[in-house]
């Protein structure tokens, strides 16, 4: 096992060259630049801004320079420069050589002028990562106990009203669902403040509209799941030998019930946590998502990179966890 | 329906090799089993409604999608302002004006909503049938071998779904679009990128709502075929067949595939919405249908921006997108069902 | 009894809650903190805070207030006047002499004090604003090499800007010079009439050296940041809000008198939802979504709190003259003509905006009023459009149907689509032509409407930098300095550059709008090279207790508003 995920996180340093490569191609080849706007800057300016950031040289150069910045460990003095070129994510002290070892530099953002894609990503992801941990916290505890409860008591009235609800979530759009929740919520009974970010009152909207919709998924997929199981041989045999009927479900069933919703999860978890566009947008939140979309919009190359990379992260490692999870539900998988 | 008890009388027989016996039953036996289920005849008579919608608006619709009356902008029926009391009437000092000519209001430009629902039929029953075929060729294929085979096979597929999960679509879209929307660019007519953008355009811009579509709906199907297929492989009645020297092909349609649709088809099902709202955030960032072509997507985007001023104008292409989901997931139900071998013999 | 007694607490319980919320609140509530979700709305973060970068009005917001420049424009009259500056000009028109207000500190806040505090230079006394302190700042926007847009656009005034600009000659040949103190003196390379309007903008701020030096790239962060104006900076949140508090050491002048504010904080809001604060209570300004119009006018207490005026930007439909059937005037003519603006404006843009002729505003300095030069409207008359397009299909022998196909582009919004359908369906009822609309992403926008293969029609708006004629006609038309693709290129462009040219040097006010009619006239009516729609207005929302004045061009003066705290809930 250890092996295992040895050579996967190996291969995942492959995967992100590859993810890194691909985006890199495709963002240059995209029409527009970083610093068109309604007002184009005139030739001369636009050359000051191309040589600031280093976009006048081949795209080649451009591309293995970014990779060098952010693989190729520094030891530099103790004090840089003041600038967004030299923002860099890891810094440690040697105090043998009395110089600092510096690793990985995202770059700077063309349109946050004093922001570096490390800074963004620091003030940001935190803030997506608690929204995402909230919206993933209602989808499970909704989704999950609703499919088991469907499941088990299949074709009844508790089946209809649990997956009848979770089709009128899973169909609600968070662009609808999001500034319902908020006039009804927020302005009409002032219950919420209808927007903003810090406390706990300002989760629970974005919350419950990111994790509403996936609750339904949810409980669907385990209630389709739970019920393939509690046709297995082992629960026949298990029932057959006259075991309680709550530990045939909660022991075994429930387990191997629940692979497909754990691959779900995985994939889901990594995008709830980098960030809902729609939400943000909505409830006013200074989330990762917001920079994401406008970084595209806005064709601010280095930003695009960081993010993507860091979305390529955080899926890989939210299924190399998956597949770990895999083998404990059902020792029969084996990874050789 | 209590199938508590009628599962615990079903047969005993083990029902892969039940399968291999008698292969064409089991498909037979499906049908005749979904079409004893009666929410799923309801679902499926749904749909099939919907795509006779979306064939012969021209014949239901009561007006035409595209005409504006602009004086008409934002009107509605006197029923709608009931239902929706934010909706103050103008006669009763809201700022509402009653017109009755438009069965569910009209829109913005004074265009008749139901006739656009009508019309927005056809995209976004496209943008649900192209996503789940996507994902079912590519995503089952993909997830099929990556399971069954294993080894480096299993890695370089899953490495390669990895890559197009953190790949953001939508710079590649963009870039298609500007590349082949060609009546706006550089290019030449009779080459390819001419008749690509052609195409597009007849569709009335949906060609790159497909190509989107398509692009992110197969991972998760493949993550999930891969895992219940890994799932599955191991069960004794595969051991068994293969113990026994089955050929590989035979083993996966049809010892393994029955096996594993179940949930498959129920994410798939589930994940249609998705697509739709993909569609609606492509038509809300700009890049989706052409104006003046409706889509659900297109109107809900829209809609939300004056949901607490008119919320009809949302909420109702938001039912019809509810109808059809409900009428997509009894489906899938019942397909779940009838495609469980191990679901034979108990209705 | 004992059950009494346990809903007693409950509502004992309940009552401290409510004693501590209103605690919070009243805490806030005896300093007049302001909420604006009206001025920095819709961007996903203010950009920057440098004013030889800013070219956004988020960021240009914040430093009208934090760094005054040497003048300013009156927010209601448009007018130039003296801000950090009084200023004097020689006969000729180029040198200009700006006596600086003495002994206006640098200030700081200082989070840990909660406090804003002056600035003290090594020696321990407090630095002043001086003369020295603009000229750095100039500089810096001209010859820092910074790809500075509006650097840039000074440098083409000032005697040696363009060759310091672009790194030919060093920055000390740049025609600023310290007189003393607080004296500076710019030489300009050309007469104009709004040359001290120019060197009152953001890019010519006072800017401290001192701060860049040692916190290069990142200086403008709260940590750092240092002003002089009514207003500092307190916080900024990437993303959410950005928040200015009240500097206690300006000495407040006639026209920039000291803030009754306390703070302002600026959120960084979606449209809809800073209308959702506004109506929730907590927000005092919002801007207006243009779909919740309807509603706010027939609401009883939004409609007191809604405002519409005059705005700063006008709004066109270009027309690339190359591209036939366009490449001929009554083609332009017709479509200029047959869109009903008046219909256009009550249906769907709905807030009040003008209908427009010409391209510029009316509220700028020199700028023709249409109805001044009833002879240079094309106007619009559906009859005459028709026979206009008949007499061009004559000339080529060919019916409507056998005409190439037009497409009609904008960049993706909300708002742009409205227009694009109601005018789309305008031209195929007057004329009988189809117009194919395009929708294209912002930044591949950009780049196709400013080639010379730009679409037939082509959504575009322009705002005023300075209130002048001149950044209208000039700045967006003139062959030497444009970019759109209108390929408007035959002997009328000719002329339109030498009266726009002449306009720009002329003082006398009265002939400089005649020459910028007769410019107007052949732009938007006799060869309709731009179909000019309507002049903004700008459209918010204000609560009742907050006292305030409407600016017209783009940013707010809040250090002339007030909270009436007695008056709010």
């Amino acid at each position: 096992m250890g092996a295992f995920i040895v050579r996967r996180m190996l291969q995942m340093l492959l995967v992100l060259f590859v993810i890194s490569l691909f985006t890199f191609v495709v963002m240059r080849a995209v029409p527009g630049g970083p610093f068109s706007s309604e007002k184009s800057l005139p030739p001369r300016t636009l050359a000051q801004l191309e040589a600031k950031y280093n976009l006048d040289e081949p795209l080649v150069m451009q591309y293995i320079h970014y990779i060098g910045d952010i693989a190729i460990p520094h030891i530099t003095e103790n004090r840089l420069e003041n600038s967004v070129l030299n923002d860099y994510l890891i810094n440690i002290y040697i105090p043998v050589v009395d110089r600092t070892f510096r690793w990985m530099n995202f770059g700077p953002s063309y349109k946050s002028v004093s922001q570096t894609v490390n800074s963004i990503i620091k003030d940001t992801l935190p803030v997506s990562a608690t929204l995402g941990i909230g919206a993933l916290l209602v989808a499970l505890v909704i989704g999950v106990p609703a499919g088991i409860i469907a499941a088990l008591n299949r074709n009844s009235r508790w089946d209809y009203i649990a997956m009848g609800v979770s089709i009128v979530g899973v169909s609600i759009p968070v662009i609808v669902l999001g500034p319902v929740l908020r006039y009804v919520f927020g302005v009409q009974l002032k219950w919420l403040p209808p927007t903003g970010w810090g406390g706990i009152e300002h989760i629970i909207m974005p919350a419950f509209a990111l994790g509403f919709a996936e609750s339904a998924r949810l409980a669907r997929l385990t209630r389709a799941s739970l019920l393939q199981v509690l046709n297995e041989d082992y629960i026949r045999t298990a029932r057959a030998k006259g075991l309680a009927e709550r530990v045939v479900v909660g022991l075994h069933a429930l387990k191997n019930a629940m692979l497909p919703v754990v691959t779900t999860i995985g994939p889901l978890f990594a995008f709830l946590i980098t960030g809902s566009f729609v939400a943000e947008l909505v409830f006013g939140i200074p989330g990762l998502g917001k920079f994401f979309v406008t970084s595209i919009t806005n064709r601010d190359y280095p930003v695009i990179m960081g993010t993507t990379l860091l979305l390529g992260f955080l899926v890989i490692v939210a299924n190399l966890i998956v597949d770990v999870v895999y083998v404990w539900l059902d020792p029969r998988i084996k990874y050789d | 329906m209590t199938s508590n008890l009628k599962r615990s009388t079903a047969a005993a027989a083990i029902p892969g090799l039940n399968a291999e016996t008698k292969p064409e039953s089991l498909w037979r036996s499906s049908v005749q089993r979904l079409t004893r289920n009666r929410s799923a005849v309801v679902g499926l008579a749904i749909i099939l409604l919907t795509i006779l919608v979306a064939v012969f608006a021209p014949q239901l619709a009561p007006m035409d999608y595209k005409t504006q009356v602009l004086s008409d902008a934002n009107t509605a029926p006197r029923w709608v302002t009931q239902v929706f009391p934010v909706m103050r009437p103008a006669d009763d000092g809201g700022y509402v004006k009653i017109n009755e000519t438009y069965l569910l209001g009209a829109d913005r430009l004074g265009r008749d909503l139901f006739s656009r629902i009508i019309y927005g039929t056809r995209v976004s029953l496209m943008v649900a049938f192209v996503g789940p075929l996507v994902a079912l060729i590519v995503g089952l294929t993909l997830g099929l071998v990556s399971g069954y085979v294993g080894g480096w096979v299993d890695n370089v597929i899953m490495r390669f779904t990895d890559i197009m999960y953190a790949f953001p679509t939508l710079l590649l879209v963009i870039l298609l679009m500007s590349f082949f929307r060609s009546s706006l660019g550089n290019v030449e007519p009779g080459t390819f990128a001419f008749q690509v953008g052609e195409l597009d355009r007849a569709s009335g811009g949906m060609l790159f709502i497909f190509i989107g579509v398509g692009l992110t709906s197969w991972m998760q199907t493949a993550r999930l075929t891969r895992g219940q297929v890994l799932f599955v492989r191991e069960q004794e009645y595969i051991t068994a067949a293969r113990a026994i020297g089955s050929p590989t092909w035979p083993i996966l349609t049809r010892h393994i595939l029955p096996n594993i649709l179940g949930p498959i088809v129920v994410a798939e099902t589930l994940t249609i919405p998705r697509y739709i709202s993909f569609e609606a955030f492509l038509s809300f960032i700009g890049l989706g249908v052409n104006p003046p072509t409706p889509s659900w997507g297109a109107m809900i985007s829209e809609g939300a921006g004056a949901i607490s001023t008119y919320p009809n104008q949302a909420i109702f292409p938001a039912l019809a997108l509810f109808l059809v989901m409900f009428s997509f997931n009894f489906l899938g139900d019942g397909l779940r069902d009838a495609l469980d071998p191990r679901m034979r013999g108990i209705e | 009894m004992k059950r009494r007694t346990l809903q007693y607490s409950r509502f004992l319980a309940l009552l401290l809650v409510f004693a501590l919320m209103v605690g919070v609140v009243s805490a806030q509530g005896d300093r007049k903190v302001l909420v604006d979700a009206g001025n920095a709305v819709g961007a996903s973060d203010v950009p920057t805070l440098d004013p030889s970068l800013a070219t956004d009005t988020s960021s240009i917001q914040v430093l009208i207030e934090t760094n005054p420049g040497l003048t300013r424009i009156n927010e209601v009259t448009l007018e130039t006047e003296p801000s950090m500056a009084t200023w004097t000009v020689s006969d000729d028109g180029l040198v200009y002499t700006f006596s600086i207000m003495p002994e206006v500190p640098w200030v700081k806040y200082n989070a840990e004090t909660d406090a804003v505090e002056q600035v003290l230079d090594e020696n321990g006394n407090v630095r002043y604003v001086t003369a020295e302190d603009f000229a750095y700042g100039i500089r810096r926007s001209i010859g820092g090499q910074l790809g500075s847009y509006y650097g840039g656009i000074m440098a083409s005034w000032v005697v040696n800007g363009d060759a310091v600009y672009a790194g030919e000659l060093p920055v000390e040949e740049l025609g600023v010079e310290v007189l003393d103190t607080y004296t500076l003196q710019i030489t300009a390379s050309k007469p104009a009439a709004f040359l001290s309007t120019i060197f009152g903008m953001w890019q010519a701020y006072a800017q401290p050296a001192w701060v860049i030096e040692e916190y290069g790239d990142f200086w403008y962060e709260p940590e750092s940041f240092q002003g002089y104006g009514p207003f500092t900076l307190k916080e900024w949140i990437h993303g959410e809000s950005i928040t200015i508090i009240k500097n206690p050491f300006w000495p407040g002048t006639e026209n920039i008198p000291v803030p009754a504010l306390d703070e302002v904080k600026m959120m960084v809001l979606e449209a809809s939802a800073a209308l959702a604060n506004f109506e929730a209570g907590a927000a005092d300004v919002s801007i207006v979504p243009l779909s919740d119009i309807d509603r706010i006018q027939a609401d009883p207490v939004l409609s007191e709190a809604y405002y519409v005026g005059p705005g700063s930007c006008t709004y066109i439909y270009g027309i690339n003259t190359a591209k036939p059937p366009l490449d001929d005037a009554r083609v332009r003519q017709a479509l200029s003509m047959s869109i009903n603006r008046q219909a256009l404006i009550d249906n769907v843009t709905k807030g009040g905006q003008q209908p427009a002729f010409f391209f510029a505003r009316p509220s700028l300095a020199a700028a023709p009023h249409q109805e001044d030069y009833p002879e240079y409207v094309l106007g619009e008359d559906v009859e005459v459009a028709r026979e206009l397009l008949q007499s061009y299909l004559d000339e080529r022998g060919i019916t409507l149907d056998q005409m190439e196909p037009i497409t009609l582009a904008h960049n993706e919004s909300e708002g742009h689509a409205r227009i694009a359908q109601a005018i789309q369906q305008m031209w195929t009822e007057a004329l009988g032509i189809t117009v194919e609309i395009q929708t294209q992403e912002w930044a591949v926008y950009l780049e196709t409407i400013k080639s010379d293969d730009a679409p037939q029609v082509f959504r575009y708006g322009w705002c005023l930098d300075y209130p002048d004629a001149h950044n209208f006609l000039f700045d967006v038309f003139d062959s030497q300095v444009r970019e759109l693709g209108i390929n408007w290129n035959n002997e009328d462009a000719a002329e339109f550059d030498s009266l726009v040219e002449q306009a720009m040097v002329e003082p006398d006010m009265q002939t400089r709008t005649d020459l910028y009619a007769q410019a107007e006239n052949l732009l938007t009516n006799k060869d309709a090279a731009i179909i000019p729609i309507y002049y903004y207005t700008s459209l918010n929302l204000t609560q009742p207790w907050v006292q305030r004045t409407h600016s017209q061009f783009g940013q707010e003066y809040f250090e002339k508003w007030d909270i009436d705290l007695s008056a709010r809930p």
